[in-house]
């Protein structure tokens, strides 16, 4: 599958071990949250109702008259479940683990509040100012968070690299123009113009269209970096021999840039970009911090750092979660990051090491 | 190092380009506005010709012309408030949460929430309500007065000793002037030309010190409407022209009150300061003497409330207010260490007063909103009661109306819509949402979402959306948050762009509710009706105006006219109702909360007089009697680092705890 070499890098990641178990926790987290429906969820895993079987978690709303509730809006499954315990015939509800959604003003008082970690109520970790419980939060926000920075990694490394092997590989009027443009262009602050951006655009989107459109201005202003490294990279590349052998044989630009240089510059785009991975987590965490992010009520880390840091002293569970999760989630990558660098720098069995 | 600076040069000459190219753009599309701000003009021969060319309005009499049959009044009886007590001095610390957007008193963003401290709480006026007895007046710049029902008019001495804070003396002049200045279309401030051109009919000067001012019809609350009048200085606004808006942004208008701003205290974005004037006219002045202690007010731009709440329980902070039950019960419980040890004091003030007019306010020119039964279904699908119950835990009540708190106009049984999700869903039905989609949320035929953006400037107060925004779900509705800083909040609205706004107009203590300004049509259109009656296909939203919800409809405009010209309490009140009823019918109003009280927290070193505040004060600090007494600010502040205890005071004031009253 992999050429020797790729092979060689990938082998000597694997006994980098901090790096390595890092990255299967990150995987299994990532797995963990795509799949957090199912653990975390205020909809129910299975109801078993007049002998017919439901599972409502992935499928379109199930009305309260479903289940002979008298509403039209979506069914209460922890209170369904309750009636059916009481009622003690065959029906029964299986909830997941956390049974609230991130969403969800669920008091176990009176009053909307901020209440402690309770097993009693399965609020694990606690709830928010308007008794959302965090746990929800947090792993639905975690989720934003984890596939928001894939996706900007992923947007910015197909701008910066296309732009930047092209000026490497072109060089000349090419090079010079880009090059002018990303000075200016990297020359704007880029947390500022974000916020001044995105706040332009109508509220009127729905939050899946707010994340896209969040995404779309970030990596608008922050895929000027990557340039700079394939630039020189490519610039370094073009010079060789096999660059050379293959134009003589009469191969396309494209085809050089893409099948020839960009395999020998891997290991740099990799060893990048687990600091573009922590950078895009950052940067969302912040702009939901300042509020200027994902529009309320979508959980994020943001928020409840914002939250914990407002009600430090009368809830301090919240900053103390929200903080290690992100604390958690940062180390993870700037430990595969290191063990990546390692795994792929070249100079390991050189006299410079 | 060289290639760094080269670059350095290349890209600095490439900004330099786009600014020179947007600057040309900038210079030929509007030269009008671009005068040069440093000429300087004078209108004194303009505003002599307009006055002679409104002769009927602008009356120039002598002394002798007066009416014999006057009966003077001077206010002079009623009891006075602050205390004899109190420490003149000091610096008083506190916070606003965005800086103002300019210094001016009308025209674009003047409206903000900075407006009380330059204006409505600080300057004067002829003569104010006294805030224990609503229908009675205490002098500010007169000495007396002499309401007269009979000629329509008011006849005003005016206190020869009062001053501008510039020094230049007060004088009818500016009261003339006032009328100039706010009929001018130069400052854009269409509410300001109207109220100015419809409300009084004369002013007459009998000498500099002497005035009177007529109004069309005599109205329930004459004495308010005549003696509220304040002078504005002719001397400052001699360059008033069309640049009016940039030219005076971050001038001071010379005040007649007690604070002024003075250029070196405006730190842009960071902090504005308020000062003394020096050797203020009023200073020895019965109903004003013991007020406005403090020297100097300093602001303090803190964006994020928990901060403002921090830099308060450090001291950075004199006062801060705790209505938020969050605040009140938990951040600064009575056991909270400075309340325990007594540092802080916590005080709740029952008072009465209308009530901010907190509540959704729907823009019903956009499409969909535009259908009377998606608004009612809005109504029904807002649910309150459970805001009320569980987050302000139950501190709160359900508001009324917009006219809330007025006494006998406000309706006696009109109650707002409850939340009840069948009939929010029986009306959005018959406006063709009637399927859900596979989220629970309402689709018309045409597969149209039933969704619409909520925005608000209120950061502290986003929860209570996020908890209409669950309950709204149930019945079909989504509702998107949109979280503003307060004053791009405003922006958006004042500019007519939003869906539903969740805001509040804080409301002056007045006789009856105000309707024109919110709900009459030319508020809302330029030209809303055809001359035949009939709607105008091609009107255009009016900004720039209070009818946040762009209600217009011939019938209310008819009732709001005869609101206004009426002068029959009797007939007002009926009115009033019917108006209440029609807008209720009308529906572009949710009502939201509101509370009979407000709840203050202060250090020790601040004090107020004896009874705190007083029946009709809005906000522990809008009648400036509290004072700072610095030997208290040094004990406390030695005591807090050597852990000196000293008696808490929690103290509840409900002397005017309104009884019947809403």
């Amino acid at each position: 599958m992999f050429n020797p070499q790729t092979q060689k890098k990938i082998n000597r990641f694997r006994q980098i071990k901090l790096g390595y178990g890092s990255l299967i926790v990150l995987i299994t987290l990532l797995l963990v949250s795509l799949l957090a429906e199912l653990f975390v969820n205020n909809r129910a895993l299975i109801v078993k109702y007049d002998g017919a079987y439901f599972l409502p978690t992935y499928t379109a709303f199930h009305p309260g008259t479903d289940f002979g509730l008298g509403y039209s809006y979506e069914t209460n499954y922890r209170e369904l479940k309750l009636q059916f315990s009481q009622q003690q015939n065959d029906n029964w509800v299986l909830m997941p683990l956390v049974p609230f959604s991130p969403n969800e003003n669920h008091a176990s008082g009176d009053q909307f509040k901020t209440t402690a970690p309770s097993f009693e109520h399965q609020h694990y970790l606690g709830t928010d100012t308007t008794s959302r419980d965090i746990l929800a939060r947090l792993l639905y926000g975690t989720r934003i968070a984890l596939f928001f920075s894939l996706g900007f990694t992923l947007c910015v490394y197909i701008i910066g690299v296309s732009i930047g092997c092209m000026m490497g590989y072109f060089g000349g009027v090419f090079d010079l123009i880009f090059q002018r443009l990303i000075e200016v262009w990297s020359n704007i602050p880029f947390l500022y113009m974000v916020i001044i951006v995105f706040s332009a655009i109508p509220g009127s989107f729905d939050t899946t269209g707010r994340i896209c459109l969040l995404l779309l201005v970030m990596v608008l202003f922050s895929w000027t970096s990557m340039t700079y490294f394939m630039r020189t990279e490519t610039y370094k590349q073009k010079s060789r021999d096999y660059v050379a052998a293959a134009r003589i044989l009469g191969a396309s630009h494209s085809r050089i840039i893409f099948h020839h240089i960009l395999p020998n510059i891997l290991s740099t785009l990799i060893t990048l970009m687990p600091f573009t991975i922590v950078g895009a987590i950052t940067a969302i965490t912040a702009l939901d911090f300042l509020g200027f992010g994902l529009p309320p009520p979508t959980p994020s880390l943001g928020e409840l750092l914002k939250q914990g840091t407002a009600n430090l002293r009368t809830a301090p569970w919240i900053i103390i979660a929200a903080f290690s999760t992100l604390i958690i989630l940062l180390t993870l990558i700037t430990f595969i990051g290191e063990a990546l660098r390692e795994a792929f720098d070249p100079k390991k069995f050189t006299a410079y090491r | 190092m060289l290639k760094g600076i080269s670059k350095l040069n290349y890209s600095n000459s490439f900004f330099l380009l786009l600014i020179l190219l947007l600057g040309a753009c900038n210079n030929t599309e509007d030269t009008e506005k671009n005068r040069d701000p440093t000429e300087t003009t004078d209108n004194t021969e303009q505003v002599k010709a307009y006055y002679s060319a409104n002769s009927t309005f602008f009356s120039f009499k002598h002394l002798a012309d007066l009416p014999d049959d006057l009966v003077w009044e001077d206010g002079s009886k009623l009891p006075e408030f602050g205390s004899p007590k109190a420490i003149k001095g000091g610096t008083q610390y506190s916070s606003l949460q965005d800086f103002p957007r300019t210094l001016r008193h009308v025209g674009p963003d003047s409206n903000g929430s900075f407006r009380r401290w330059i204006l409505d709480d600080v300057s004067m006026s002829v003569a104010q309500t006294h805030p224990n007895h609503s229908d009675q007046f205490y002098p500010g710049l007169a000495t007396r007065w002499a309401v007269s029902p009979a000629h329509k008019t008011t006849y005003i001495k005016l206190n020869p000793l009062a001053r501008w804070s510039d020094g230049k003396k007060v004088t009818a002049d500016d009261y003339l002037f006032s009328f100039f200045f706010y009929r001018s279309t130069d400052i854009t401030a269409p509410w300001y030309n109207n109220w100015y051109s419809t409300m009084y009919t004369n002013i007459t000067k009998y000498d500099d010190y002497t005035i009177s001012i007529s109004i069309p019809n005599v109205k329930p609350d004459m004495h308010a409407r005549t003696l509220s009048l304040s002078p504005t200085p002719q001397h400052f606004y001699k360059e008033l022209s069309s640049d009016f808006v940039e030219r005076y942004q971050w001038r001071f208008v010379p005040t007649t009150g007690a604070y002024k701003i003075k250029t070196s205290d405006i730190k842009k974005g960071r902090s504005i300061t308020l000062s003394k004037v020096d050797n203020w006219w009023a200073e020895d002045l019965k109903f004003w003497r013991y007020r406005f202690n403090a020297d100097r007010i300093q602001f303090n731009i803190i964006r994020d409330n928990a901060k403002v709440f921090e830099s308060f329980q450090r001291g950075d902070i004199d006062q801060f207010g705790l209505n938020l039950a969050e605040y009140w019960y938990d951040k600064l419980a009575d056991d909270h260490d400075s309340v325990a040890k007594g540092y802080i004091h916590k005080t709740t003030f029952y008072n009465q007063h209308p009530r901010p007019t907190y509540g959704l306010w729907i823009n019903s020119s956009k499409p969909v909103l535009n259908q009377k039964n998606v608004r009612i279904g809005i109504n029904h699908a807002a649910n309150w009661a459970l805001v009320i119950d569980k987050y302000f835990r139950s501190d709160y009540e359900r508001l009324r109306s917009t006219a809330d708190g007025y006494g006998a106009f406000t309706h006696p049984t009109l109650t707002p819509r409850k939340f009840n999700i069948d009939l929010a869903l029986k009306h959005f039905a018959l406006a063709g949402f009637s399927t859900r989609n596979e989220d629970g949320i309402l689709i018309n035929s045409e597969q149209q979402k039933l969704a619409f953006t909520v925005t608000t400037g209120y950061e502290a107060l986003k929860d209570v959306l996020t908890i209409l925004k669950q309950e709204a779900a149930k019945a079909g509705l989504e509702l998107r948050i949109e979280v503003l800083d307060s004053t791009a909040a405003w922006k958006k609205a004042q500019e007519k762009k939003h869906d539903i706004l969740f805001s509040a107009f804080g409301v002056g203590l007045e006789m009856y509710p105000r309707y024109w300004e919110t709900y009459h049509s030319v508020n809302a259109y330029d030209q809303a009706f055809l001359t035949d009656g009939s709607t105008n296909p091609e009107r255009k939203v009016r900004t720039q105006s209070n009818n946040l919800e762009l209600v217009a409809d011939p019938q209310i405009d008819i009732m709001i006219d005869q609101y206004r010209a009426s002068s029959d309490k009797q007939k007002m009140v009926s009115l009033a109702h019917k108006l209440d009823e029609a807008l209720f019918d009308y529906a572009s109003f949710s009502p939201g909360f509101k509370q009979s009280y407000f709840r203050t927290g202060y250090w020790r070193w601040i004090k107020y007089p004896e009874g705190f505040s007083q029946k009709h004060g809005s906000a522990s600090t809008q009648l400036f009697t509290y004072w700072i007494d610095p030997t208290i600010k040094k004990q406390t502040l030695d005591a807090r680092k050597s852990g000196i205890k000293f008696k808490p005071e929690i103290k509840v004031f409900d002397q005017y705890r309104p009884k019947n009253y809403d």
